[in-house]
């Protein structure tokens, strides 16, 4: 089953290799992003999916540097 | 009484200095792969079913909670469908801040913002059911975990007609 994970934390990610990651600076509790903020929680849901489709190589983190609260979502 | 209360200290510290679970991360064991798993997607997006599932303790309210006592956590998961009404629905998970989450769902387990993808046709369709497990699993629940509920779950993705899974953490 191909799979894109969403993680907030690279050293866990490093350790446990997933075949596909969307790393995030993000607090815990908050993969998607914050509460009622569409925007970003679409952003962040259609990031994760075009890596599934894209990736090629087994182990790619994509890391899109989107700062906690900072980031302006269009 | 004392416990709860460290534990939700703990949270909250985690929360605002994140580097303090890489410190630990560095030193934990993990149980790490030899090598990466791969599985290419095999149809077109557009034509997929993607799944949902994710280890930040969802639940519906009438199942039973995941187990807060044990100190090795709990390696079950909880399947739910992925339009349950959001009053059905409930988070049990001692070790993160979910209080946005209980506002929002959407924070920990994005099945609005899937279903919105799935209407403009971006996706396929979801998958007829969520499944979450609650990510304090260590120790002797380990094997349960890789030898028991996770290749379960796997095989009911597969019976669900899921051909992707996008997993979401705490």
């Amino acid at each position: 089953m191909p799979t894109v994970g969403i993680t907030l934390q690279k050293e866990i990610t490093r350790r446990v290799k997933p075949p596909r990651a969307v790393f995030l600076r993000y607090p815990f509790g908050h993969p998607m992003g914050e509460a009622f903020a569409v925007r970003q929680q679409r952003a962040i849901l259609r990031l994760a999916l075009t890596t599934l489709e894209s990736a090629t190589v087994p182990g790619l983190v994509v890391e899109p540097g989107w700062a906690w609260r900072r980031h302006r979502f269009d | 009484m004392a416990g709860d209360f460290v534990n939700r200290a703990l949270v909250q510290l985690v929360k605002r200095a994140p580097w303090l679970v890489a410190l630990w991360a560095r030193r934990h064991r993990f149980v790490e792969a030899r090598t990466i798993p791969w599985t290419p997607l095999r149809r077109p997006l557009a034509e997929a079913t993607v799944a949902l599932v994710t280890s930040a303790g969802v639940h519906l309210a009438a199942d039973p909670p995941f187990d807060m006592d044990d100190r090795d956590g709990d390696p079950s998961f909880r399947a739910l469908p992925w339009d349950a009404p959001r009053p059905d629905v409930t988070i049990t998970h001692k070790y993160y801040d979910h209080s946005a989450a209980d506002r929002d769902l959407n924070v920990v387990l994005p099945v609005d913002r899937l279903r919105e993808l799935v209407d403009e046709g971006r996706v396929g369709a979801i998958a007829p059911r969520v499944y979450s497990f609650m990510g304090h699993v260590d120790g002797r629940h380990l094997v349960t975990l890789m030898e028991g509920t996770a290749p379960e779950v796997a095989r009911r993705l597969v019976a669900d007609g899921a051909d992707a899974v996008v997993l979401t953490p705490a």
